[in-house]
């Protein structure tokens, strides 16, 4: 069976020590100014009057990042394929070679996962560290974080440390959901939150750039019509020449000297 | 019977060379595009041209580098033609842009005498005719839009900064709009000029770069009369072409 690469979060264990957002920048070269991971308060911090900051409750720090879902609204966005599910281990993927740097999956991605990267000036986000992975070590985030409130593996292995989590909290697990439209939209993240996590509700719908919506809306069937009916014309004159063939062929062919004639005879005259 | 010039060397080399770079950049553009909204046909071209180059997203990747080297020698060969034939890109762009009365009475009436049979009399033409010369003006106006939405796809990684950023998504839309539509008219071109038996004549001017007059005549009166009055003007009778370029 694939694998399917998720991550597991106790986000009881958290202490926002942010070891994971340091240590993601440090192992990716993630460029000054954006990240890949984040560390979110699950109780806000609430802003009272004016410069006095107060904690509603005792609240919980949830780890995040990508969260490489299974119906991932980012692909959808993507014109190219650049960015894609890799169906051997779950993960969604980036393509840096074939990523035209259009931004189409930022905004289509209700986490805030994706982001330009102003170097690269392409989309980049958590790749769970694949290098990191073949050399058979887990994600910089989750070997360096002293509490070990991120549990990474393959939940398709049942024998895994993050199925076995999964599976000792069965029915206390919880998932970031984006905003839709009209109800939810469940984009299947692979990022599960577990102990008294209560998520608040950061994620936000995700949205195509206009420019897209319009192509895929507008242009794209447009220019169906436009090629169609081009196609149809063609296939009519086609026809006409091979049924008739006097309407535009031979007997035109007869009539060039003619008509030649006419209109040389007009304007001498 | 006496053949007139209609095309140097230089015009059936870019006419050629267009036409190539056209067909390799559409096929491996569409190859480019992988997602089920805004796939024209469908998933298996892309799926098959990256699978020859190497499978998934890295024969994409390959197929990118393949229509960027393209692209650029395509525009480095019309940039050539501009430099070699300077005089004959600016009276193909003058000859093109230069709508006569009758023209569109002559698109209409072409257009029913082609598909229904109806349409009566057709007004004379110029060097090119009214379709011709839509199907160019579509062709040089989508030319410098695609050259110029693909010139911003290709730097998007290498030049454009945040603050520009939204303008890469529409370079895409805008790419697109224009392929296709140039697209729609080229069905209708090479149907005119390869396919249909009247205009075999001008089809064959594409290699010889001539056509016999009363063709001429016949499709393109008004050049003809312009030519006969220049050579009035200069007293002599125009010299006949060898009939040798017409064996091609």
């Amino acid at each position: 069976m694939n694998q399917r690469l998720a991550m597991v979060i106790d986000s009881s264990k958290c202490i926002d020590c942010k070891g994971c957002v340091a240590a993601c920048k440090q192992a990716n070269g993630v460029s000054r100014g954006v990240w890949r991971n984040w560390i979110k308060e699950a109780v806000p911090l609430a802003q009272n009057g004016g410069a006095k900051v107060q904690k509603l409750g005792p609240g919980h720090f949830q780890p995040g990042a990508c969260m490489h879902c299974d119906e991932p609204s980012c692909l959808a966005a993507c014109p190219t394929g650049a960015t894609f599910k890799n169906t051997a281990d779950g993960s969604v993927v980036i393509d840096p070679q074939l990523c035209i740097g259009c931004g189409n999956c930022i905004p289509a991605c209700p986490y805030g996962a994706r982001f330009r990267d102003p170097v690269k000036r392409i989309a980049d986000k958590c790749n769970y560290c694949p290098e990191r992975r073949a050399a058979g070590l887990a994600p910089a985030c989750v070997d360096t974080c002293p509490t070990k409130a991120r549990v990474f593996g393959d939940i398709n292995d049942p024998n895994s440390e993050a199925a076995k989590l999964l599976a000792a909290n069965q029915g206390r697990v919880v998932r970031v959901i984006a905003k839709g439209p009209g109800k939810n939209w469940d984009t299947k993240p692979n990022m599960y939150y577990i102990a008294s996590t209560a998520p608040e509700g950061w994620a936000v719908q995700p949205v195509n750039p206009l420019s897209f919506d319009f192509l895929a809306g507008v242009v794209a069937p447009a220019v169906k019509w436009a090629v169609g009916l081009s196609g149809l014309g063609v296939l009519v004159m086609l026809g006409r020449q091979l049924v008739a063939g006097s309407g535009s062929g031979g007997a035109t062919q007869s009539r060039h000297g003619q008509d030649g004639q006419d209109k040389k005879e007009d304007h001498h005259a | 019977m006496r053949n007139l010039k209609r095309h140097d060397a230089s015009d059936i080399f870019i006419h050629w060379f267009n036409a190539g770079c056209w067909f390799l950049l559409l096929v491996s553009g569409l190859g480019l595009i992988k997602n089920e909204r805004v796939n024209p046909l469908g998933a298996w071209l892309p799926d098959m041209l990256r699978g020859l180059l190497g499978g998934g997203s890295s024969g994409g990747a390959v197929l990118l580098v393949v229509h960027e080297v393209i692209g650029l020698a395509w525009v480095l060969g019309l940039a050539a033609y501009v430099l070699v034939n300077a005089g004959g890109a600016r009276s193909f762009l003058r000859e093109i842009f230069s709508i006569r009365p009758g023209d569109l009475s002559w698109l209409v009436r072409k257009m029913g005498r082609m598909t229904v049979g109806v349409g009566g009399q057709l007004p004379p033409q110029g060097y090119y005719n009214m379709g011709q010369k839509a199907f160019a003006q579509a062709s040089v106006v989508g030319g410098v839009v695609i050259v110029a939405s693909g010139a911003l796809l290709l730097l998007s990684d290498k030049l454009v900064p945040a603050s520009a950023a939204w303008l890469v998504g529409w370079a895409v839309t805008v790419h697109y709009l224009a392929v296709g539509l140039v697209f729609a008219g080229l069905l209708v071109h090479i149907y005119m000029a390869a396919i249909s038996p009247e205009e075999k004549p001008g089809f064959r001017s594409m290699f010889t770069g001539h056509v016999p007059e009363d063709y001429a005549r016949h499709h393109h009166g008004l050049w003809v009369q312009a030519l006969d009055a220049a050579d009035e003007a200069v007293g002599k009778k125009a010299e006949p072409q060898p009939r040798g370029a017409e064996e091609f």
